[in-house]
């Protein structure tokens, strides 16, 4: 394979990577959206909670405390991660979102939520101190090569569990009762009521959902991420370019955006460093945002006066 | 082209207001169709109409909050198409709303001095440092606001949040809120809905007390008697067309208008 | 209105006991950090509180009106002043740019995308390292050179106390322009647009011509704040210009009372403050901020300045 097409194949491997992880954590924001139209600003630091919970289930309970093998301590973090994310999506919905949601202000939850983030990424400081840890996924060594490209087992790993997260999430909204009432939710709030959905049920539900996927993506993102409090904060940027470039509230849009930015980041990595990724990123998202503000798959609708 | 024409024609005076063939969907769902008019000067122009008739509709295309599909529009002779709403304000366009829009969180007093934003005639400095400009135009907004406030009523409460009052009277503020922008056409999205037998009273007079003063009226209104009692001209509307357009007598005479929709209320 | 020139007395009385009550320089110092989050917290409160825009791209203007002022002044030889004036107009300009997206977006994605430009901003200071020096940081910044008129005047502001008179003098003139402004008509036509803007557009408002000059006005305010940031801390890094520093803005004017005068006043002083005398407990003054900001839109949204209403309705309502 020539060398320069072997490049274009493993970067765009890279890409679909990281693209796999960001929807993990863009899809939780967008669900978040399509059913009650607002922001968690504090989404991406349930993705570094996830990583912190991860590492120490993973290091100091499973293969200490229990003495299992390296790589079910793995796995049984990811599900740890995301018990963690599940909670703090119910915390986050019982002190915010529930109490705020019948007064119709569109700011004030996203104001409260950029509290929140302000207060778990500090509470974090203070808890595990500001220098990086280190998070050894024990499938990142295991590494598969084809000619000239390579990749790990925790590649293929984060792009099957976010594949297999995507096609659970497209049958619950397909297939069962809660996610047909969700799916009218996010449709038509005025008329699902009248229905007898218990729309705070569905709201909290998707809220929990959104944030046990956070928190998965956590033990994802986490070797890949440099792991301090503030690692979120690194995320958050990305997940927002990503919904709106996919269309707030979009499902599809956003899985193709994620991947999209993955790859974008991946070949700005190679060609123009890793320290323009964001700027890429945002010059992207703010040209959307004046291009398309729908997104890539949306249609406009003129306000009822 | 329509029967619509032909009766415009009839109306009497120099036409205000003149659209052609308006046309307007929202998603393919047809709002308003090939509907033209003529408000003559000095006129109430009722426009009636089932629920669902694109009376509302048609309001938000003369006022600019939509544009319409097809179709031209003038006032006073110059093309209204494409331009936003906040531009016909200053030829003289002001409007109030069905579901109505005050500034909630202000003071009665600061909706209506909120309605002179067009006429200011301060030197921009004077905004960040008062000086003689300022307050000449300070005293002369606040005594033409609390006229507008008594003149629809509202005099006594003008530090009052606009949120706090009752409905029938925040109708009324917005029509002083509208009268602030010194409008040649005023239009009303049904003034009298939830109005109780005392406010329409003072509704109708005070709409004859605009038309006095020169103000032409567009009315989309929903209590008969009171359309019946006011306006000039009634334009009725279904289904986003046109069905008749005539003096009120003519109207509750017309066959086509009672079948469709004054049923036996007028037999 | 109700005179004012009364409490602008008290304000200069206040502004010039401070340095006094406060003697050592560590505490004039926080002083003059007080002052610039009270310009700081008054520009986002002309965007936000008034206008009704989430703007969370203030640290950026913030940094322009920092970064402008020192590399005019140290790489291009230019005077503090003359440097100072074209950041605060950078910042403006810039602020204007951002109001070309304000037009077209409402809400939530306003906000993000004016966290994109606070990112932007902070990405181009980390990588334009031939202008900014990027995360090495520009070392060695004076305070602004002395005001010299033979014979009458003769004021260093090489002492904490000082510069304070100076950045506190700006910010009680910043605050009176701004009382002013939104007391005027033009106050009437910001809050209209953000209570209803297509109601607004039916007075003949035109919501793009205002959000514009909202966001031009906060920004050139954020910029002129920042202008004075750097002569103080007499270095620069990118670091103090995070997007978290939008955030801190966010909850001085949420804290305080947004959409009054004296509220983010007051926000600005308690959260600069606060942290200052819980300093026992270690660094936690993010926390505190994130805390506050929580707290205070869940049950006080109205802040300290609803709070302080509150209590004095119960006391008069209590009264025999």
């Amino acid at each position: 394979m020539p060398d320069l097409l072997s490049l274009v194949v493993q970067q765009t491997i890279n890409g679909v990577y990281l693209g796999c992880l960001y929807v993990m954590v863009a899809l939780g924001l967008t669900l978040i959206y399509g059913v009650m139209n607002q922001i968690n600003f504090a989404h991406a630091d349930f993705v570094t909670v996830g990583a912190f919970v991860a590492l120490f289930t993973m290091t100091r309970l499973a293969t200490k405390m229990l003495g299992m093998p390296e790589v079910a301590g793995y796995l049984l973090s990811i599900v740890f991660a995301l018990g963690a994310g599940a909670l703090l999506g119910l915390a986050v919905n019982a002190a915010v979102f529930a109490p705020l949601r019948d007064r119709g202000d569109e700011l004030r939850p996203l104001i409260a939520t950029i509290g929140v983030s302000v207060l778990l990424e500090n509470g974090q400081l203070a808890l595990f101190g500001p220098i990086p840890y280190q998070f050894d996924s024990p499938l990142a060594k295991e590494t598969l090569r084809f000619g000239k490209i390579f990749f790990s087992l925790q590649n293929v790993l984060v792009v099957a569990v976010s594949a297999a997260a995507v096609a659970a999430l497209y049958a619950f909204l397909k297939f069962t009762f809660l996610g047909k009432a969700l799916r009218a939710v996010s449709q038509d709030r005025e008329t699902s009521g009248l229905m007898g959905i218990n729309q705070s049920f569905l709201i909290g539900l998707t809220i929990v959902i959104a944030s046990a996927l956070a928190g998965m993506g956590g033990a994802l993102l986490g070797p890949g991420l440099v792991l301090d409090p503030f690692a979120g904060a690194t995320v958050i940027v990305k997940a927002f370019a990503i919904v709106i470039i996919g269309g707030f509230g979009n499902l599809a849009g956003t899985i193709l955006a994620g991947i999209l930015v993955g790859i974008i980041e991946a070949f700005t990595i190679q060609y123009l460093g890793a320290g323009l990724i964001d700027l890429v990123v945002f010059v992207l998202l703010l040209t959307m945002l004046v291009v398309k503000p729908t997104g890539l798959i949306a249609e406009r609708r003129e306000e009822n006066v | 082209m329509s029967g619509n024409l032909a009766s415009a024609s009839l109306a009497a005076g120099p036409a205000l207001l003149q659209a052609q063939g308006l046309h307007k969907s929202f998603g393919g769902v047809r709002a308003v169709q090939d509907i033209s008019l003529a408000v003559p000067a000095g006129a109430i122009f009722a426009v009636i109409g089932p629920n669902g008739a694109g009376k509302s509709t048609l309001l938000n295309l003369l006022s600019g909050t939509y544009q319409p599909n097809a179709g031209t529009l003038a006032f006073a002779g110059r093309g209204l198409v494409g331009m936003p709403a906040h531009k016909r304000v200053r030829l003289g366009i002001a409007r109030t709303f069905q579901k109505i829009r005050l500034f909630k969180q202000l003071t009665l007093l600061e909706n209506v001095l909120a309605g002179f934003h067009i006429h200011h005639d301060v030197p921009a400095w004077q905004y960040f440092l008062p000086a003689g400009a300022f307050w000449r135009d300070f005293r002369r907004c606040r005594e033409e606001a609390r006229a507008l406030l008594d003149f629809v009523g509202l005099a006594d409460e003008a530090q009052k949040r606009a949120g706090a009052l009752p409905y029938g009277r925040q109708r009324m503020l917005e029509i002083a809120r509208a009268m602030a922008t010194r409008p040649k056409l005023l239009m009303l999205d049904e003034p009298a809905a939830g109005l109780n037998a005392a406010e329409v009273a003072l509704l109708l007079d005070r709409l004859q007390q605009i038309r006095a003063r020169g103000i032409t009226v567009i009315v989309v209104e929903h209590n008969m008697d009171l359309v019946m009692n006011v306006a000039d001209r009634v334009f009725v509307m279904d289904h986003g067309e046109y069905l008749f357009e005539g003096a009120p007598r003519e109207v509750q005479a017309n066959p086509r208008v009672i079948a469709a929709y004054l049923g036996g209320e007028f037999a | 209105m109700a005179p004012r020139w009364p409490w602008i007395l008290v304000a200069v009385a206040v502004i010039a006991l401070l340095p006094h009550l406060l003697g050592t320089p560590y505490w004039r110092g926080i002083l003059v950090i007080c002052a610039m989050n009270v310009m700081l917290a008054l520009s986002l409160n002309l965007i936000l509180g008034y206008t009704g825009q989430l703007n969370l791209g203030q640290s950026g203007f913030f940094a322009v009106g920092a970064y402008v002022t020192t590399v005019l002044v140290k790489s291009f030889g230019w005077g503090f002043w003359p440097a100072a004036l074209a950041a605060v107009a950078a910042a403006g300009t810039l602020g204007l740019l951002l109001a070309l997206f304000a037009v077209r977006l409402r809400g939530h994605y306003l906000a993000i995308a004016s966290l994109g430009f606070a990112v932007i901003t902070y990405q181009v200071l980390v990588n334009w390292e031939s202008m900014t020096e990027g995360v090495r940081g520009i070392y060695a910044i004076r305070p602004p050179p002395p005001i010299r008129i033979d014979g009458l005047v003769d004021i260093s502001f090489s002492s904490p106390m000082m510069l304070f008179y100076l950045v506190a003098g700006i910010a009680l003139l910043v605050y009176l322009a701004l009382d002013n402004v939104v007391r005027s008509p033009i106050g009437e036509t910001l809050r209209a647009i953000r209570e209803d803007e297509v109601s607004a557009a039916s007075l003949g408002i035109d919501a793009a011509r205002w959000k514009a000059f909202a966001f031009g006005l906060g920004a050139a305010v954020a910029g002129l704040a920042g202008c004075f940031y750097p002569s103080f801390v007499g270095t620069l890094v990118p670091g103090a210009f995070n997007i978290v520093e939008s955030f801190t803005m966010l909850a001085m004017v949420i804290v305080g009372g947004l959409g009054t005068m004296i509220g983010p006043v007051i926000g600005a002083v308690v959260l600069t403050f606060l942290p200052e005398l819980l300093r026992g407990v270690g660094e936690l003054r993010l926390l505190v901020y994130g805390l506050a900001l929580t707290l205070v839109v869940l049950f006080m949204p109205g802040g300290l300045v609803q709070a302080w209403q509150l209590l004095r309705a119960r006391f008069a309502g209590g009264r025999p």
